[in-house]
Order: structure tokens, then C-alpha cells, then sequence
């Protein structure tokens, strides 16, 4: 317990740790304010008038539906000329007033795609804090210190790594409920809530604790590779290395060579999955009709949070085990 | 006594991505018992601070064994680890953490009283720096903020690796006061430096190390006893007779214009005697004993020469002995140096011992 006190206070005065926690509060409120400035309070008229185009357009919709039924039933024939093949397919959503506000911040509508902000800034903030939290630990001493007060290396390792998880954890939990909380604020004050009910809630609470996941797993890489290469350098030159060299080059050989799923190769897919829930992707194998005439289709697979979750796991902990399996033997000269 | 720090036989390779095997430890014993200030004292590179580290976890041996406050190290060092404090090699800390918080955090981490923490930095004059950043402190300063460190657990043994870097004379002085306190007090300590004289002041037990193999040990009397030649140096009127009076009685004798320097006397007053009959009367008989400095020059094989630049590699390889460490005994070991010696180098023993620019002439 004392070990987790020092720790989160040795965690919680470092200025790498302060800096980035400044810049992740800066790139917060960038965020919002370009959001409140490019957002405006819909006047009462305004809204009226949505509410009419709404009205206007269910009604639109429902006598085109309507006709596209009976055309299927009075004439199969010519059907298919003006109408697709199921009439349900088309009107798929009801028109909602936010649709006819321009220039009006839509908590609703926007905030799902706010959230991978929230996430991207946290995952940043955990990779770079987790390597740099170890790497300057090792680097400056500090851990040949601790290791004079408290000989036993994994022990150590460990509260460090999850000193540094739930400092991370809890962190990520504040600033996203100031991030939902600010742009619900927004859309209160300076937009438009939107329709807040059970099923949108439900989605921004998957992403945000997939997000929050999502982060930590990043951090304990972040760290690992940190301890791995001793250095703090050692995890940001792997990051923009396997970015440039794997995700940027190893894709355009996959392309060249016709490789036929290279997306199942790169981490940023996985990370994807994870996050948006599934990925349909395309595959490098043509699926074309019996006929000459028929469209060759790419052939689509689905990459679902599960699998996504497990390489995702597994790369983690390799890396994570590594590092402790590397500390433990490793001769601190 | 009971032994406090007990190696034996302790071996350590470091292997580099390409080359061969550097040995930093090669079958290396030390004994220091309850209540010692022991020396650890060898050349550079000659394995003192692996010796350390390994005793402390930091390295990890390939053979031997270590007990450090009676318990198998590293295995139980988490054990013990609240009863000793240690430095080792250069002082690091966070340069953005003030003194007091750098100390702070391991009392916390250590779950040593907050308290504590200015005790320490009014011992080891720190008190008024101590909420300056470290980054803004001095080599001297820093050190005395890893001695602090080492002490704020109270410890029964002190491991001191270099104390004495970067500290200007006002801090070397109180770093041996507070030595020579904590050894008053009970603490044994383990000291390594290059300071010999400050280890002849505060040490009474010494391990000479060098090429990772022990070259001798004991209490600092028996070390210098051991180099004891019975040299003195005498001052008469007339150096002519008188050289040739001490020769024709069997001892050696070296002429310097001002004085002469006699070897193998065991009673100076026979030395006397036998001028004085002659009607040569002593103006000075001193006896030139000699310092740690000239042993550990002569045991390590690392006297300097004017233009023979000394290299690291080029001290004394001892040879192991054939029985176990039998204890704080004094035991020369000395073998081959590194490289073939020519005879060139003469052995510096003995505090009045010649100067190379002024030359005597052997009888």
C-alpha cells in the first residue's frame, strides 16, 4: 500500500505527466470551444419550421411507400423500373427535427463520433505517459533506488504498471465524464440535444468503456516497450516505426503483391474492431456471378470486438510479459 | 563478531552483444563482521561496484554465495532490506523533485516515519537546500542527498559506494565525522573510494580487490604490517662512513644527498649504537612506514610512471588461493600483472619512500 502511495504521487509529480495532462485538457477544450463557435442556439422559429419540413417529409415518404407497394403488387413487370426490390429498404430511419437545423450543434448526432476524439487523446495520453513514466524511471535511477528500499523486482515492476493502469483508469473516467459533460452542455445551451434516449446512451457507453480499455491496453504497451528498451525513445521509435514501416509500407507491398487480406495483419484494424464494435472489410478475392454480365463483388468479412479484443490481448500481454520476464533477470549496471 | 557481509567465491560475466566475456567478478571473497568500517578498495574496472550491485540484487551472480546481515542474498534481501541503507556508484534522482520529496517518496515506499525524512537533512547538512529541485543541486550535494537516502532507515549496515565524490573538503571532512559517528554508534559500515587516506582515517578493516579477485584483507594494521620493511630514514654528518658502518653490520642502505634510508632494521637502537661508536652522532632516525596508498599502488600493480600511461586493464591478477576464506586475516595474493612486468617499475612502499625525481644510490 505504501509502494502504490509513492508511486502515485512520484506518477502524479512528474511534469512529462503534468505537461500531458495540460495538453489533454487543451485539446479538450479546443475541442468544445470550436464545437460552441461553430455551433449556434436554434431560435424557436427555427425549430417550428424543422418540425413542419419533418411532417412534410414522413408524409412524403409514406406516399412514396405507399405507391411503391402497390406498383410491386399491380404491376411485377415494370416494377423493378422505377422501384428497388424491397420498399422497406429505402426509408430505413424517420426524419428528425435536427435534420432540417443547420449550422446547430446536435448532441445527439454528434457526439458518438466526439467520443473517438475522447478516445484517440486518451489513448495518446496513456501510450506516452506509460512510456515515459518507466523509461525515466529506469533511465534517471530512480528504479535502482527503489530497488535498494524494496528488493523485489517484480514487485515493484508491477505496482509501477498498476499504479500507472489505475491512475490512467481513473483519469480516463473524469475526463470523459467532463467531455460528455461539457458537449451535453453545448448541446443545451448553444444547440440541440437530440433524441437522448435508451439506445443512444447505450452506444456512447460501450464506445466510452471500449475506449477506456482501449487506453489502458495502450498504456501497458506503452510501458512494456519502455521497459523492454530501457527507454522512454525506445517505445515512441517502435510506435512511429511499426506506424511508417508496417501500417504505411507493409501495407503497399500487401497491395502489390496482392496479398489477399492484408488488413487481418495490421493492429490499427483490430484496434478498430474493438472500438466501433465490428469492421466489414473487403477482401482481395473477387466474387463474380456465373455471368460475364454480373458485377464482380470484393468478397466482405466481418472482423467482430471479440477476435478483435483477443489479438488485441495477446500482443499486450506478450509485450507486457516480455518486459517483466526481461526485468526480472536483467542486470541493472 | 558476527559476519554482517559474507561473500564467497563469487563470479560475474558480462556479455556483450559481440566480443567475448568480460569478467567483472572471478571467484571473489569479502568478510565484514559487526561493527567494522570495512574498505573495499580496488582499481578502476577492478569489480568493486559489481561486487555491490550483486550484493544487492541489482546484478545478477553466476556463481558463488552472498549472506548480507546473516540472510542468503538476493533471495532474502527483502527481508533484511529495512536494516540496511546503500548507495551505489553515482547518485540519480528525478532533477524535478526537490530534495525533501526525493526522500519523502522512499520513506513512503520504504514505510519509514515522515519524520524522518528532516532528521536525515539536518544530518547530512541539507536542511536549508532541501526544497530546492535536484537538478539545481551540486555533485556534493547530491551526494549527501543519496547518503541521506541510505540513512533514513536507520540502518545496522551502512553500504557507501563513493561517498566521497564531488564533495569538497569541508564535505569529505563531515562525511568521515558522520562515518566515524555511525560506526560509534554501532552501525557497521562498508565504504568503497579511490580517498585512500580518507580509508586509512576511518576504516580499521580493508579488501583490496583487483581483476574481480581478492588480493588481501584484514584490518588496516595488518595490511601495512605486511608491507612493513623495517625501512628508516636516517640523517647524520657524514652519509660516506656512516653508509658504509650500516652495510658492513648487514643492512641495506640507499644514499640520498641529505639523508640515507635504511631497510630490514628490527632495533633502531643497535642502528644508532653502532654509528655512534664511531663518533657519528644521529641528527634524525625516523622509521618510514608505509601508507595504504603505496600498498594498494603496489598490491593492484598500478603505480604510476611518468610517460607509461596506466591502463585500466593492466592491474595485478591475483591468484586464487587453494583454501576458503579463512577471514579478516591479512593475505597476500598477489600474482601475474597483465601484461609481462620488465622489472621497470619500481614499488613505491613507505611514506618516505624515494622520489622519482631524486634518486638515491643503493650501497
Amino acid at each position: 500500500m505504501n509502494l502504490i502511495q509513492a508511486e502515485l504521487e512520484r506518477l502524479g509529480a512528474r511534469r512529462f505527466v503534468q505537461l500531458m495532462l495540460a495538453l489533454l485538457v487543451v485539446a479538450f477544450a479546443v475541442t468544445v470551444v470550436t464545437t460552441v463557435a461553430g455551433s449556434r442556439q436554434p431560435t424557436a422559429g427555427e425549430v417550428e419550421r424543422a418540425r413542419v419540413e419533418v411532417q412534410q417529409q414522413i408524409d412524403t415518404n409514406e406516399r412514396w411507400l405507399r405507391e411503391c407497394r402497390e406498383s410491386r403488387e399491380e404491376d411485377p413487370q415494370n416494377f423493378r423500373s422505377r422501384y428497388p426490390v424491397d420498399c422497406d429498404e429505402v426509408f430505413t430511419r424517420t426524419p428528425q427535427i435536427e435534420d432540417y437545423l443547420t449550422g446547430v450543434f446536435v448532441f445527439e448526432r454528434q457526439m458518438p463520433g466526439l467520443i473517438y476524439f475522447l478516445i484517440t487523446f486518451l489513448a495518446l495520453f496513456g501510450f506516452l505517459v506509460g512510456a515515459s513514466y518507466i523509461g525515466a524511471d529506469l533511465n534517471s535511477g530512480g528504479m535502482t533506488n527503489l530497488l535498494l528500499w524494496r528488493p523485489q523486482r517484480l514487485t515493484v515492476l508491477g505496482t509501477k504498471l498498476g499504479s500507472l493502469l489505475g491512475a490512467v483508469l481513473g483519469l480516463s473516467i473524469v475526463s470523459s465524464v467532463l467531455y460528455l459533460g461539457a458537449f451535453w452542455l453545448v448541446g443545451q445551451a448553444r444547440g440541440y440535444p437530440g433524441i437522448l434516449d435508451a439506445d443512444f446512451w447505450n452506444t456512447i457507453l460501450t464506445t466510452t468503456v471500449r475506449g477506456w480499455f482501449l487506453t489502458l491496453m495502450v498504456t501497458a504497451l506503452g510501458f512494456a516497450i519502455a521497459v523492454l528498451g530501457r527507454h522512454t525513445a525506445a517505445a515512441l521509435g517502435v510506435l512511429a516505426g511499426y506506424a511508417v514501416i508496417w501500417e504505411g509500407g507493409g501495407r503497399i507491398v500487401m497491395e502489390i503483391i496482392d496479398a489477399p487480406r492484408p488488413d487481418v495483419l495490421m493492429l490499427s484494424t483490430y484496434v478498430g474492431a474493438w472500438v466501433l464494435g465490428q469492421l466489414h472489410l473487403s477482401d482481395q478475392n473477387f466474387d463474380c456471378g456465373p455471368s460475364l454480365a454480373d458485377f464482380c463483388q470484393p468478397t466482405q468479412y466481418v472482423l467482430s470486438w471479440p477476435a478483435a479484443l483477443l489479438v488485441l490481448l495477446v500482443v499486450v500481454g506478450a509485450f507486457v510479459a516480455g518486459a517483466f520476464a526481461n526485468f526480472r533477470k536483467r542486470d541493472l549496471v | 563478531m558476527s559476519a554482517v557481509i559474507e561473500i564467497h567465491g563469487l563470479r560475474k560475466s558480462f556479455r556483450p552483444l559481440r566480443g567475448a566475456p568480460r569478467v567483472a567478478l572471478d571467484g571473489f571473497d569479502m568478510l565484514v563482521e559487526a561493527g567494522q568500517v570495512h574498505g573495499f578498495l580496488g582499481p578502476n574496472g577492478s569489480g568493486k561496484t559489481t561486487t555491490l550491485r550483486t550484493l544487492l540484487g541489482l546484478v545478477q551472480a553466476d556463481a558463488g554465495s552472498m549472506r548480507v546481515l546473516g540472510e542468503p542474498a538476493p533471495e532474502r534481501l527483502p527481508v533484511v532490506a529495512p536494516r540496511f541503507g546503500a548507495i551505489v556508484e553515482s547518485p540519480q534522482f528525478f532533477g524535478n523533485f526537490t530534495g525533501r520529496r526525493t526522500l519523502r517518496l522512499l520513506a513512503t515506499a520504504g514505510g519509514v516515519e515522515p519524520a524522518r525524512v528532516d532528521e536525515v537533512l539536518e544530518r547530512v547538512g541539507l536542511r536549508d537546500r532541501a526544497d530546492d529541485r535536484v537538478k539545481g543541486y551540486s555533485l556534493g550535494m547530491k551526494q549527501r542527498l543519496a547518503v541521506a537516502s541510505a540513512l533514513l532507515k536507520s540502518p545496522e549496515l551502512l553500504i557507501l559506494d563513493e561517498p566521497a565524490n564531488g564533495l569538497d573538503p569541508a564535505g569529505i571532512r563531515e562525511m568521515r565525522d558522520l562515518v566515524r559517528d555511525l560506526a560509534s554508534s554501532g552501525v557497521t559500515v562498508l565504504v568503497s573510494s579511490h580517498i585512500l587516506a580518507e580509508i586509512e582515517l576511518i576504516c580499521d578493516h580493508v579488501t583490496i580487490i583487483s581483476r574481480g579477485r581478492r588480493v588481501t584483507a584484514g584490518t588496516v594494521g595488518e595490511v601495512l604490517a605486511g608491507f612493513d620493511r623495517g625501512e628508516y630514514l636516517v640523517r647524520v654528518d657524514d652519509h660516506d662512513r656512516a653508509t658504509g658502518l650500516i652495510t658492513a653490520a648487514g643492512h641495506d642502505v640507499v644514499t640520498y644527498p641529505d639523508r640515507l634510508v635504511v631497510s630490514g632494521v628490527t632495533d633502531p637502537a643497535a642502528l644508532s649504537r653502532i654509528l655512534g661508536e664511531q663518533d657519528l652522532w644521529v641528527r634524525e632516525l625516523t622509521p618510514l612506514t608505509p601508507d595504504l596508498e603505496s600498498v594498494f599502488l603496489e598490491l593492484t600493480g598500478t603505480v604510476p610512471h611518468p610517460g607509461i600511461p596506466q591502463q585500466v586493464d593492466d592491474s595485478v591478477l591475483p591468484q586464487h588461493t587453494a583454501t576458503a576464506y579463512d577471514g579478516p586475516v591479512a593475505q597476500i595474493e598477489l600474482g601475474s600483472t597483465a601484461e609481462p612486468d620488465d622489472g621497470a617499475r619500481p614499488a613505491a612502499i613507505g611514506a618516505g619512500a624515494p622520489a622519482t625525481t631524486d634518486e638515491g644510490t643503493k650501497a
